[in-house]
């Protein structure tokens, strides 16, 4: 089936029930959209605007009001829609009781994996996310990084050909984002599908193929990220050791040109505070 | 997407049904987190509170020395397995949906049913464990006391000279009938089916209830109106006690409360009367009723609830 998408939304409508004190809320309002497979698609939007939501009806967690949706082409309903999926939660907390591996053994257990498999499987996965050395410390005991990265794992284990993502890199410092926007990249670089949400969005950026803007339960802008940024009636260059003389130059040629055209700025382009973050701490870590 | 692909897709995806395996996973992941919660070494150290309280009173003859002792253990057993049973599953679960645990497992292809045993076997094999572990402490130490009060009864009989063959004969009936038989181990098989039922109940609120100090306080209400389903029959089947309302009212609490004086069978044990094989039948069959009643309910309520 390469045709049939990762993720498909039909008008989706969910409304909660109200109680005596308050009335009925609508977290999601006639929302369509479509994941296509091997694509990285963001769901971006303030809180409240209905994204978590959305993700758990795909899931199966939530039930649709109205409209449906389905995991290649396997409606959400069924518990068979999940054999596919791997679900990272926002802050996600394990079994404090088990350790790295164990937590790793018990959802690869779940979904049916077995003796010599297993074990590989999640010693691969420990490898990937990094969490090695601290496969064998209580889950109780790991880092908000380090319990998102489990979380990577275990959502990793049986192989999905989609990953669900909310907020992954939310709480985690900018080594540990740094890090799981990587593997984000390396996911679709395998083929894996990744639905992923995020407050931050120049993370979204980097990793995004497309992306979806909700609000107030509504899907307002959807489409490919170059696209949805890209300035139309603007050009950008970024020249390398010029002069002021060449400058000057440049200057001239757009003010001679006439009409609309207008040089509305220049001057050194910046880095952005996070690459400045990594490259420091890096520093400080090799000396 | 078109109807069609969809459901081409979901012809050729295998369903997902149910597992033993996977609600074996649920239930081994239940009892290691219980254990490590410490909830076995404080049902241990309380029993063996129990049974040291049972040699610290004064008593008269030997027969009373062993059915104190078995009637303070048993309680405590009945007590505690309850506590456990009730405690345990109020907790697991609302702990799992607040700790988005459960996102993750039902996230995967694990149906709804499957958690739900894998909970409650998990919950009950704690019990369970408990149980047969303290079964064989109180039967080692019940057929220590019942050899050393035999020496002893016979020891008094001949200082006072009274020790003839019927005299020790009758000593030894008395100290047997007290002492360890098979009773006893089924006294602790009630005690469990008891626990299975109040934790079926108390699994079932807990699919319900959003609180766990409520899905508490309602399984202990709902296990003391239990006990006491004799006395709602009564009150209903005589008349003149009260109107239709309050007879309404006692058929509701009767329909809705397990009757869980059917496991009372650990007073005639401690009392050494001897318990029927048919009656050991009826108390399981009753169980296992109740437990499959109960789990359907709480499968359907699970099922539909939005997490």
């Amino acid at each position: 089936m390469p045709d049939t998408p990762a993720v498909s939304v039909n008008h989706l409508t969910k409304v909660f029930k109200g109680t005596l004190v308050k009335g009925a809320f609508r977290a999601v309002q006639d929302l369509s959209l479509t994941v296509k497979a091997g694509e990285v698609y963001g769901l971006i939007g303030p809180n409240g605007s209905g994204k978590s939501t959305t993700m758990k009806v795909i899931l199966g967690l939530l039930k649709p009001t109205e409209g449906d949706t389905s995991i290649f082409g396997v409606p959400s309903s069924e518990v068979a829609s999940r054999s596919d999926v791997g679900f990272l939660p926002e802050n996600p907390y394990f079994y404090k009781h088990l350790n790295g591996r164990e937590t790793l053994h018990f959802y690869g257990s779940l979904c049916g994996m077995r003796g010599a498999k297993l074990k590989e499987r999640a010693s691969e996965m420990l490898a990937l996310t990094g969490l090695e050395d601290a496969a064998t410390r209580r889950v109780g005991g790991y880092s908000k990084g380090m319990l998102q990265r489990l979380g990577l794992a275990q959502a990793l284990i049986h192989e999905p050909r989609l990953l669900v993502l909310d907020e992954p890199t939310a709480g985690v410092d900018p080594a540990g984002s740094r890090k799981i926007r990587d593997l984000i990249i390396e996911f679709r670089s395998r083929g894996i599908t990744v639905l992923v949400t995020s407050h931050l969005l120049e993370q979204m950026q980097e990793v995004c193929d497309r992306v979806g803007i909700m609000a107030h339960g509504r899907m307002v802008r959807e489409g490919r990220l170059e696209d949805l940024i890209a300035v139309e009636n603007q050009t950008e260059m970024v020249i390398e050791n010029a002069s002021p003389a060449l400058l000057a130059q440049i200057d001239a040629l757009v003010k001679a040109a006439g009409g609309d055209t207008r040089l509305l700025r220049s001057g050194h382009p910046r880095t952005t505070l996070e690459r400045l973050f990594l490259e420091a701490t890096n520093e400080a870590k090799k000396s | 997407m078109s109807d069609a692909t969809t459901s081409s897709a979901a012809a050729k995806t295998p369903k997902v049904r149910f597992s033993p395996q996977r609600v074996w996973t649920m239930a081994m992941a239940t009892v290691t987190q219980l254990i490590r919660m410490k909830i076995l070494a404080f049902l241990v150290l309380f029993c063996l509170l129990a049974v040291g309280a049972g040699f610290a009173f004064s008593v008269i003859n030997p027969e009373q020395q062993l059915s104190l002792l078995k009637s303070v253990t048993l309680g405590a057993l009945q007590i505690f397995s309850i506590v456990i049973g009730v405690v345990s599953t109020a907790l697991l679960l609302p702990k799992d949906l607040e700790d988005r645990t459960l996102y993750t497992i039902l996230s995967k292809p694990v149906p709804r049913f499957d958690y739900l045993l894998g909970k409650l076997i998990g919950v009950l094999m704690l019990i369970g464990g408990g149980l047969i572990v303290m079964d064989a402490v109180l039967s080692l130490i019940l057929w220590m006391r019942q050899s050393l009060l035999f020496d002893e009864a016979v020891e008094h009989l001949r200082m006072e000279k009274m020790d003839s063959t019927e005299a020790v004969t009758q000593v030894r009936e008395i100290v047997a009938k007290q002492g360890l038989t098979w009773n006893l181990h089924w006294a602790v098989w009630a005690i469990f089916l008891k626990a299975t039922v109040v934790t079926t109940v108390a699994l079932l609120l807990s699919s319900i209830a959003s609180s766990t100090l409520f899905t508490i306080v309602i399984a202990f209400c709902v296990t003391i109106i239990g006990h006491g389903e004799a006395l709602i029959r009564e009150f209903f089947f005589t008349p003149n006690l009260s109107g239709m309302t309050g007879r309404a009212a006692a058929l509701l609490l009767a329909a809705i409360c397990p009757d869980l004086a059917q496991f009372d069978i650990v007073d005639s044990v401690v009392n050494g009367e001897i318990v029927p094989w048919a009656a050991v039948l009826n108390m399981t069959s009753i169980a296992a009723i109740y437990m499959t009643v109960c789990l359907f309910i709480t499968h359907l309520v699970f099922a539909e609830k939005e997490l």
